[in-house]
């Protein structure tokens, strides 16, 4: 199968199996930020990108279970919220929101939204990959495609999925695929925890680095036999990934993307110290550290599917997501982060117009609302209108593939782009309704 | 006209005048075809020389040849081959070279009557040939520029209709978009659209294709000159093509070497006729093999691929390998079953050596792995290396065959073939009692075909039932449908269910036809106290909840139209045999010759990591087998012995093939598709995991999501389900979630050098009490005996002497034994030669 990574290693480096990786770094004049720093500069080579400043990454919020549009970003009488004003004239969101109605300018809505699946799992995985799920094949996601089309940066992983539950329909449906495991997201859990850690990312207390040392020695010794009588492209590039996992393991840089702990506890306190409010914490520091896309989900499923006490739950979910998202923006805004960045705020669906006789609201595909902003993206916009309800899309329809359109031409991806699949199927990397190429929402980007 | 006298006939010979190569290394010299009938005006056949040469190949030397016939005023022939009728007779045509002679009888027919002519035949031919139709252009899903037509001239009367009627096509509807404009001119037939844009008389996006004034262009004009009419005058005469098929059959080319195809059409009287002329040729690697617009196949370089030819209605392929170089004392090859004969033959033509056989210890290992998924204990190791029985290896695979450790190694590679789990079946007890079903058929040996008619057509709340709940929902017809054609027949039908197949003839009416005997199956409700039943309820299922109304009716996609069920024959299902569709779709697929193969392809996929089709549910008339012979022969096998699946392994096991040597021949390292050497493959997920316990004598111990735990001691290859138990080391080896038929891959990732440098799984394995190591580290052992253990019981064999010596001073160098040990332990997990079955 082709090779989707964009590092490049010299054959000195791929030989090096014996030597001690930091020692012969200086023996090569090399400190060990200029290696890393020439590795970043390798894998931006190579790829067709115009050169207008874009957007470098993207923050993918995940409201999973669907949120009720009339109930935040499109107030429609039907709702038992009142709408309120923001610091955008002429747009209103629900009065749920109250601090989020100060970012406004900051981020634009999408009222139009139109989607095909009101089931969870097949609705997350089409609104994740834009193909409706099948048995026939599995598509790539978004996060998987854009950390294929930009690149590995700064050592630092480039898709990551947190809080990620193995298995959760939201990592599952974002992996690489046929673009390669080195692009599927890597699972992180909850930085609310005490006990926060990467797995894999640090030597145990029991392991020292004489200790790698001493392995990699047997390792030569014991393989050397089979390697000299097989030699294939596969032990070559795990090799590779060895020298990366080392460097890793080594480099402070990427252990301390992920050390919450560095935050001050003011601004860990500003964020929320919920699941959700760490996450997007953790996600703006691997953006300044370099990772190119982050899941930040932090709610399960029972969060926004409200089928029943839509109102009671609506007002529990709302001051959750009114604490964090506004300090979020704020601290992005204030880092000079947020031109660089994506932001996307959306669940896998809306909710229905009508109450149910639980006094729920059910799933609703056909027209629903999402937050786009950040880097390259235009705020302060609204995209599309529901009609008085907020039931079907009045005007200006957009589709999951639209929508993915608007984020590539935002970070410079070429939207019409169409990867071929090991079967010779074409598959679009913005894929909308009836099969069409989604089209970038030309208000926004 | 030069008249040469030899024996009895005289012959006329071609117009070339060359002088033929002295050649003695020439043995035998044969022309193909042997003999053909030439009816009507103007019939033509092109014939080639084939000459074998000393060294084995078999070379096109037709230029070189002097062609000649004896009754000039019947045919006549030209130096490239090609002989044309003149009137009717019988004539011989003779090639000569040197001292050699070859022979083929011409007889001619109806020489004066005219071809009756065929749109779909004449036009389509034009309209392949030159790639009107091709998937690129307006052969593909949408057509081009609103001009739809159908692939390779599948459907003819639709192709007439969009030329004569005009309109723009639309994928999803049968209705045409925008003007009716006619894509021919009957009044100014010159100034038709579908002359014009190919002869680029207007911008055409597909460029010049059509060279004003070709014979093709003429063929075209006279056509619309004369009414543009839809004629088939073929099947009244019994000219209807039945099927093409490629003379030459596999091609094996030296470097420069270079061969005329010939592809005849086999008509509905049973003759054949040339259309070597007329067909489309496509190489599949144009880097291995060139082809000409007419056939003619040059080699580039060394390698192997196919070459695949279209003419109306109609695909075929055919193989062709380029050597690298020539074996001048090939070896003879001792074959133990039929398997050996086609693989070594298929070998002997291409000239690749085969490898020697395995060692003792490299068998043990690989087959073990390959029918149980265990690594052999080291005792069973020195038991086997030490047992001087000539027929030691096939009592092993009898052992193994009759293993507990057999059934849940193949209970596993089925259930992930079937997509047993928590998510594909709505719920963990579902799960399990299809997991359950699965390993009951295993153990009981039960016939492939009887698993296959019981899962398709399960009902009730038992066993493979469980299979028609996907995520809880009873599945849409046409994903039902696709995925018994896909796991049973090896066929990828699902690009139909849109549009016609893009690169098959499958076309989308055969596709929901098919879908429509899966539209009754309907569950009930399911509560906290009772599963949901499966049954097949003749109004259909009620809409599911937020599922469209009509997504469970089998409602095709263009039309509109509910589709009643039928067989790709296209004739419906009687109505008496309606109330259980699918025992009528279980008969039809496992009596289909494709259910048998499929099934034989599959495990051969299992053993060598590549079938004889790959991928090995994506049989293609563009991906034709490597060894067709042999999966011919493999399936007739299987279907004799009651599609026994164990008889299946032994004999592919006990193969001379199977038991090669990993170690290729130097020059042949590239060559992955031959089976000339055993090809290494990655150990899959669970088999990794299971070993690397094994060889740590440290248990695994899974937990489920809700909370459990799987018993002390169980094996990932036992566990029923993957998404019950989550496994950071399993996934990040490939395990999948069988939510969509599962295509495992092993590819190297930068989760598995993190984890094998500083993951939990070795580090625990490795410090984990009442292991190997501790039990071998006790006093009374030497490091060179602990030493040896190890390399049994991770590699089946015994250290080489530089290997053992190197490491006890590794070991001694060491701060403690017990920290030495660890480290080589270790790296013999971490080495490549663990993590691969070679």
């Amino acid at each position: 199968m082709k090779q989707a990574g964009c590092l490049r290693i010299t054959p000195a480096v791929l030989k090096r199996r014996s030597f001690l990786r930091v020692g012969s770094l200086s023996l090569l004049g090399l400190t060990l930020p200029g290696y890393l720093e020439a590795i970043s500069r390798a894998s931006k080579a190579g790829r067709a990108r115009d050169n207008i400043s874009k957007a470098e990454s993207c923050i993918l919020i995940w409201l999973e279970g669907g949120p009720s549009q009339m109930d935040t970003w499109d107030p429609k009488p039907n709702s038992n919220f009142k709408p309120i004003s923001t610091k955008v004239s002429g747009i209103q969101i629900s009065e749920l929101l109250p601090n989020m109605s100060r970012h406004m300018d900051k981020v634009s809505i999408i009222r139009s939204m139109q989607t095909e699946e009101s089931n969870h799992e097949k609705a997350v995985y089409y609104g994740l990959t834009g193909h409706r799920p099948t048995p026939a094949m599995n598509f790539p996601g978004l996060g998987a495609i854009v950390s294929h089309e930009l690149g590995r940066r700064n050592q630092v992983p480039p898709h990551l999925v947190l809080p990620g539950k193995r298995g959760s329909r939201h990592h599952e449906s974002q992996r690489g695929i046929f673009l390669g495991p080195e692009n599927d997201p890597m699972l992180v859990g909850d930085p609310n925890q005490e006990d926060f850690k990467i797995a894999d990312l640090s030597l145990p207390k029991n392991l020292t680095w004489d200790h790698l040392q001493d392995r990699r020695s047997f390792l030569n010794l014991v393989d050397g036999f089979y390697r000299q009588k097989v030699e294939r492209a596969e032990h070559a590039k795990m090799d590779q990934f060895e020298e990366q996992a080392l460097d890793m393991i080594m480099a402070p840089q990427v252990r301390q993307a992920f050390d919450i702990s560095q935050e001050s506890a003011k601004m860990r306190e500003a964020y929320g110290r919920t699941s959700f409010g760490q996450s997007l914490l953790l996600a703006r520091r691997l953006v300044e550290s370099g990772s190119r896309f982050i899941t930040a989900a932090g709610h399960d499923l029972n969060g926004w599917d409200t089928h029943s006490d839509n109102d009671n739950r609506n007002i529990k979910q709302t001051s959750e997501l009114d604490k964090s998202l506004p300090a979020f923006f704020e601290d992005l805004s204030q880092r000079g982060l947020l031109d660089s960045t994506t932001v996307v705020v959306m669940g896998e669906f809306g909710r229905s117009p009508h109450h149910n006789s639980k006094l729920g609201r059910d799933h609703w595909p056909h027209c629903w609302s999402l937050l786009l902003g950040g880097g390259g993206i235009r705020g302060g916009k609204i995209v599309g209108s529901s009609d008085e309800r907020g039931a079907y899309v009045a005007e200006g329809r957009v589709s999951i593939g639209d929508l993915f359109a608007t984020l590539y031409k935002a970070m410079g991806i070429d939207w019409h782009k169409e990867y071929m699949s090991p079967i010779g199927r074409p598959v679009k990397i913005a894929n909308s309704i009836d099969d069409e190429t989604g089209q970038p929402v030309a208000e926004l980007v | 006209m030069l008249w040469t006298f030899s024996g009895g006939l005289v012959f006329a010979q071609g117009t070339s005048g060359q002088q033929p190569e002295q050649n003695d290394s020439i043995l035998s010299l044969r022309i193909l075809p042997e003999r053909i009938m030439l009816s009507r005006k103007a019939a033509s056949q092109r014939f080639v020389v084939l000459a074998t040469t000393a060294d084995g190949l078999e070379r096109d030397l037709t230029s070189q040849s002097t062609l000649s016939v004896d009754q000039p005023s019947i045919v006549r022939v030209d130096p490239s081959g090609q002989v044309r009728s003149l009137q009717n007779g019988e004539a011989t045509l003779e090639a000569r070279m040197g001292s050699l002679k070859a022979r083929a009888s011409i007889e001619v027919e109806s020489a004066g009557q005219n071809r009756p002519f065929s749109f779909a035949r004449d036009i389509g031919t034009v309209l392949t040939k030159r790639g009107c139709n091709s998937s690129a252009c307006h052969g593909g899903v949408k057509g081009k520029a609103g001009f739809k037509l159908s692939l390779g001239t599948l459907h003819p009367r639709e192709d007439y209709r969009w030329i004569v009627e005009g309109g723009g096509y639309q994928v999803m509807s049968t209705e045409a978009k925008g003007l009716r404009k006619p894509r021919i001119d009957l009044q100014n037939p010159e100034k038709s659209l579908l002359l014009q844009k190919p002869t680029f008389a207007i911008p055409h996006g597909g460029g010049e294709q059509l060279p004003l004034g070709s014979q093709d262009y003429q063929t075209v004009l006279q056509w619309i000159r004369a009414g543009a009419r839809y004629e088939d005058e073929t099947p009244v005469k019994g000219l209807g093509v039945r099927g093409i098929e490629i003379l030459s059959g596999e091609v094996v080319l030296d470097t420069g070497g270079k061969q005329q195809l010939l592809v005849s059409a086999r008509l509905s009287n049973g003759r054949s006729e040339d259309i070597t002329q007329s067909a489309r040729y496509i190489s599949s690697n144009p880097e291995v093999v060139s082809v000409s617009s007419s056939g003619a196949v040059e080699a580039v370089s060394p390698g192997e691929t196919s070459i695949v030819v279209r003419a109306p209605g109609f695909v075929a392929s055919t193989r062709v390998g380029v050597i690298r170089g020539l074996v001048s004392d090939y070896p003879q090859a001792t074959a133990t079953n039929y398997i050996d004969d086609h693989i070594f033959s298929k070998l002997r033509r291409f000239h690749i050596l085969p490898s020697e056989p395995t060692s003792d210890e490299e068998f043990v290992r690989r087959v073990c792995l390959d029918l149980t998924g265990t690594l052999p204990p080291p005792h069973r190791v020195r038991e086997f290396l030490a047992d001087p029985d000539p027929r030691k290896r096939e009592q092993l695979v009898d052992i193994l065959l009759a293993s507990v450790e057999y059934t849940d190694y193949w209970t596993f590679r089925l259930a992930d073939l079937f997509r047993v789990g928590q998510t594909p079946t709505g719920m963990a007890e579902h799960g399990y009692i299809y997991w359950h079903w699965v390993r009951d058929s295993v153990a009981a040996n039960k016939p492939l075909d009887q698993i296959a008619r019981e899962r398709i057509t399960a009902q009730g709340y038992g066993g493979a039932s469980r299979h028609f709940l996907n995520n809880g929902v009873v599945p849409r017809p046409e994903d039902a449908m696709a995925e018994q054609v896909r796991v049973f027949l090896g066929r990828r039908l699902d690009c139909a269910q849109c549009h016609d197949h893009p690169y098959e003839s499958w076309s989308q009416d055969q596709f929901w036809g098919l879908a429509a005997f899966f539209k009754r199956v309907t569950r009930t409700e399911w509560t906290a106290f009772g599963p949901s039943v499966i049954y097949d309820d003749p109004n259909g299922p009620d809409p599911d909840f937020g599922a469209p109304a009509d997504s469970a009716r089998a409602i095709h996609p263009r039309t509109g139209q509910e589709v009643a069920p039928s067989l790709p024959d296209g004739i419906p299902v009687a109505a008496h045999e309606q109330t259980s569709p699918r025992h009528t779709f279980a008969q039809w697929i496992t009596n289909h010759p494709y259910f048998a193969e499929a099934a034989v392809n599959r495990v051969w996929g299992y053993l060598f990591g590549r079938g004889l089709v790959d991928p090995v549910d994506d049989f293609r008339s563009s991906n034709p087998p490597s060894h067709p012979r042999l999966l011919e022969s493999l399936a007739a096998d299987l279907k004799q012995n009651g599609y026994d699946l164990r008889q299946l392994l032994k004999r592919i096991v006990t193969s001379r093939t199977y038991q090669l040597s990993s170690t290729p021949h130097p020059g042949y390292e590239d060559n992955l598709i031959n089976f000339a050497h055993y090809v290494p493959k990655p150990l899959d997920a669970e088999i990794l995991l299971d070993a690397v316990t094994t060889v740590t004598g440290v248990p695994e111990t899974f937990e489920s999501s809700d909370g459990g735990m799987a018993p002390s001691g169980t094996r990932a290859v036992q566990l029923s389900m993957p998404d019950i138990y989550p496994s950071p080391f399993l996934d990040m080896y490939g395990r999948p979630t069988r939510e969509q038929i599962p295509e495992r891959r092993v590819e190297p990732s930068l989760n598995q050098a993190l984890h094998l440098l500083v993951g939990s799984t070795y580090s625990e394995k490795l410090a984990g009490q009442g292991g190997r190591l501790e039990r071998l580290l006790r006093p009374g052992k030497a490091d060179a005996e602990v030493i040896e253990e190890l390399y049994l019981a991770a590699f089946s064999r015994f250290p080489r002497e530089e290997e053992l010596g190197a490491l006890v001073k590794l070991i001694r160098q060491g701060a403690s034994r017990q920290e030495a040990f660890a480290n080589l332990t270790w790296a013999l997990l971490a080495s490549r030669e663990f993590a691969y079955n070679h």
